[in-house]
């Protein structure tokens, strides 16, 4: 069975991007949320095997969502989005429990890279 | 990036489109507050979310500029640049911009036609000297650099574990790089306790974005399988500041296997290669005591200058919950939508048909259903009304940015004051209606609202008030432009009239205000003889009025001499159902919509006069010319009758009288485009079906009338 992906982004266009790459590499899209709260949310609810995790987001950002999401799951795999300039954060949403990060704009095979190692 | 995103091009300028309005309508906001960090935080997202966006189409420009901006603001929540004026102006420069690239990129262009060199140039200059000073802003006291950690310290933690023998049975090399005498110590300390050293070369992928972090990722699962790194080359701080190529080389203190180390390292993505090494250590007397300073190399990476959590820690509470409604709706194809109007109204028709013909035989059983079926179809027409509206502030959006820019232009003092923004209309409304109340607000700030000096020399306060309201009234949307300026000038209008030959002076005595101010949506009609930026552009009223009529809508004006000018437009809730009135022509049933009606009467035929070779009727004293619609239509004409109806419509500031052959009655009815083929056929904007199944022409006034006299 294919892994399933719950894609977080607080932008419908960025969403429609990686949920294009995930379910044309033999991934199946779980579901997307588009803040923090959401991302909590829908990750109880669906159980993704991994989660691509903006950093930037309206109501609760990246960060603190992956460490909710950790705290009530220490196995979940987390993939930060992250944009150019944004080193801090992603060593602190490392630091938070994330298993990979990828860039935007993102390249076809770097985020089917970090979904293959995180999920291996 | 190229062609493999042209399908999410439209998603991406719709969002774009969206992100230019917040931030708009946030900066202006901070212009009012500029201590506000919640506001700051937000513009700084929605640029950050549109840099996103924009690199991810290959829209570099576009990207650099966005990227440009939100370090900007950066510095601003950071507290180390303070909101002037200046920075606020350099900055909506930018987001106008990034405006011009949306434009440019829905053209078909590309965004790198719009040039940014230069504003890119005076932001770089912000953001290394940190201060607008040299554009002429204020600085705040800022502190330097956030420190950084100083080259970290080799040490290491002394761990009370057990050598694990197995160690030995490695291959050692000499290390490749020099290591001082040190870490050799801890080297020698940690082999003791059971630790390997090991050296490493990681070579991450040429290209890797974001490189500091992704060796962060390496140092972090290295701290993850217990294992210390003692020194690295370039140094942490070095690789903090990316500046590194490909490659890192350390040494460290491990106790797993090399293979293990390996393995655990490639699950790190875009790595090109590990090379690890166990390294061999000549034994040297073990000095105590280096013990506590450790710990730093960890906390050093992770200490980086910005602290990023900050932004959502302060704000999220407050914020609105705007997102989480967005999230609720969907995006759907206006063509669909258009399809799914289209079917309602055929729904409708099939409905009034079966009822028609259900009336004959009076069947009670159905009756029942039939009532209920009405009540469905009545709904279900309401809400696809009601899908197809959108909010005008759509379209107010943009407004108070634009009525800012032209204040300032023109050195006034001018508030604009929306009401009614949620007030919802059709969307091809919203489409249509922008670029007629551009004009209107480009004329009450430009002509109406006047110089501040003037404003206090007539008592007023030197801010001028426009007003923007939006309110439904029946099955209208009425929205009004209000300034409170110098008004129209009356006298000037009608000498000008008289002048250009609208009207005699005999005749221009008599006319009312009313009448006078109509001249001024007369083609080319313009009583500014200075052409100014704003309003010079060679769109005078006329064009709004063929605008707003095109919509089937319309205008008017009032104005006061020295209290100011009102603008009221007047637009159908919905362009896809209009009223009409059926006539009768010969045997067939045509639509003229009620709005370019004046009146209808009946008159006998004995009245029809012959003023130069075309016939007129005169009706209160105006000469009106006969359009017989039988002879337009090519209907076989018998003998004409002795009485006639007539209706009167109006076409720009001249009336027609239409002669039918009967009146039917008034009806809401739904347009429907000819389609393609018969795309030349001007006389008629589209046809509608009747409630019995028969199809009405619907008359395309001004082109009935033109051709015709």
């Amino acid at each position: 069975m294919s892994k399933r992906v719950l894609i977080v982004d607080d932008a419908a266009f960025m969403r429609m991007i990686l949920k294009d790459i995930v379910s044309k590499n033999g991934f199946e899209v779980a579901g997307e949320a588009a803040n923090g709260v959401e991302a909590v949310e829908r990750y109880k609810e669906l159980k993704p095997d991994v989660t691509t995790m903006d950093i930037t987001m309206p109501e609760m950002n990246g960060i603190e969502a992956i460490k909710k999401i950790k705290s009530e799951d220490a196995d979940a795999k987390i993939i930060v989005c992250s944009a150019m300039g944004q080193q801090a954060m992603v060593i602190d949403a490392i630091q938070a429990g994330a298993k990979d990060f990828i860039v935007k704009p993102f390249q076809h095979s770097r985020v089917v890279e970090a979904l293959t190692k995180v999920l291996g | 990036m190229g062609n493999e995103f042209d399908q999410y091009l439209s998603t991406f300028i719709d969002e774009t489109r969206e992100y230019m309005n917040t931030l708009n309508e946030k900066m202006l906001q901070l212009e009012r507050e500029p201590d506000n960090m919640e506001v700051v935080n937000e513009i700084f997202r929605t640029i950050h979310t549109l840099k996103g966006m924009s690199g991810t189409m290959g829209f570099e420009a576009m990207a650099k500029l966005s990227h440009r901006i939100e370090n900007i603001f950066d510095l601003v929540r950071n507290g180390k640049l303070i909101v002037s004026q200046v920075l606020m102006d350099k900055l909506f420069a930018g987001i106008d911009l990034l405006d011009k690239m949306t434009g440019a990129i829905v053209a078909g262009d590309s965004d790198s036609s719009v040039d940014i060199s230069q504003l890119i140039a005076q932001y770089e200059k912000v953001l290394s000297t940190g201060s607008v000073e040299d554009i002429g802003g204020a600085k705040k006291e800022a502190e330097t650099e956030p420190e950084k950690g100083s080259e970290p310290q080799e040490k290491t933690k002394k761990e009370n574990e057990k050598p694990d023998k197995k160690s030995d049975e490695r291959e050692y090399f000499e290390s490749p790089i020099e290591l001082p005498s040190e870490i050799k110590m801890v080297l020698t300390e940690g082999r003791e306790e059971g630790y390997t050293p090991y050296y490493m070369k990681v070579t991450l992928e040429e290209g890797t974005l974001l490189k500091s972090a992704r060796m962060y990722m390496v140092f972090h699962k290295l701290e993850e399988l217990d294992s210390e790194v003692l020194l690295s080359i370039p140094g942490v701080e070095k690789i903090e500041d990316e500046e590194f190529e490909d490659e890192v080389e350390m040494v460290f203190l491990s106790k797993l296997s090399q293979q293990k180390l390996v393995d655990s390292l490639m699950t790190i993505s875009e790595i090109e290669n590990i090379k690890v090494f166990a390294l061999e250590m000549e034994e040297e007397p073990v000095k105590e005591d280096e013990e506590s300073q450790e710990e730093e190399k960890e906390e050093k990476i992770v200490e980086t200058p910005e602290s990023p959590e900050q932004e959502s820690q302060g704000t999220k509470s407050q914020r609105r919950t705007a997102s989480s409604k967005l999230t609720r709706t969907i995006r759907v194809d206006t063509e669909k939508l258009d399809t799914l109007m289209n079917l309602m109204a055929e729904l409708v028709i099939s409905r009034s048909r079966i009822n028609e013909t259900l009336k004959r035989y009076d069947i009670k059983d159905v009756d029942e259903s039939l009532a209920q079926l009405s009540r469905n179809t009545l709904d279900l027409q309401n809400i696809v009304m009601k899908i197809r509206m959108v909010p005008i502030s759509y379209v107010f959006n943009r407004f108070p940015r634009m009525v800012r820019d032209l204040a300032r232009n023109n050195d006034k003092n001018v508030d604009l004051i929306i009401t009614g923004q949620d007030t919802e209309v059709d969307r091809t409304v919203v489409e249509e209606i922008g670029d007629p109340l551009v004009h209107l607000l480009r004329n009450a700030v430009d002509h109406g609202v006047e110089s501040k000096d003037e404003r206090l020399k007539k008592g007023k306060s030197s801010t001028g008030v426009v007003r923007l309201n939006a309110k439904h009234e029946g099955n209208n949307v009425v929205i009004e432009v209000i300034d409170d300026g110098k008004g129209l000038d009356r006298d000037r209008i009608l000498s000008k009239a008289i002048e250009r030959g609208l009207v005699d002076e005999v005749s221009a005595s008599s006319l009312n205000d009313e009448e006078i101010f109509q001249f001024v949506f007369m083609p080319g009609f313009s009583t500014n003889d200075a052409v100014t930026e704003v309003s010079g552009r060679g769109v005078g009223m006329d064009v709004v009025k063929t605008a707003i009529e095109n919509l089937n809508g319309s205008i008017s004006m009032t104005s006061e001499k020295n209290k100011g000018t009102n603008v009221t437009i007047r637009l159908p809730l919905t362009l896809a159902i209009i009223q009409a009135l059926l006539v009768k022509v010969a045997d067939l049933v045509y639509a003229i919509p009620i709005v370019s009606i004046d009146s209808t009467l009946n008159l006998p035929t004995s009245e029809i006069q012959i003023v130069q070779s075309r016939e007129v009727v005169v009706i209160r004293g105006e000469i009106i010319p006969v359009v017989w619609l039988k002879e337009v239509f090519n209907h076989p004409q018998e003998e004409k009758p002795d009485n006639i109806h007539v209706v009167i419509v109006k076409a720009g500031n001249k009336k027609y009288g239409l002669v039918v052959d009967g009146l039917l009655g008034q009806d809401d009815i739904v347009i429907k485009s000819l389609g393609k083929l018969l795309k030349d056929v001007n006389e008629f904007s589209g046809a509608a079906i009747l409630g019995d199944g028969s199809i009405a022409l619907i008359l395309e006034i001004a082109n009935v009338v033109h051709h015709n006299v």
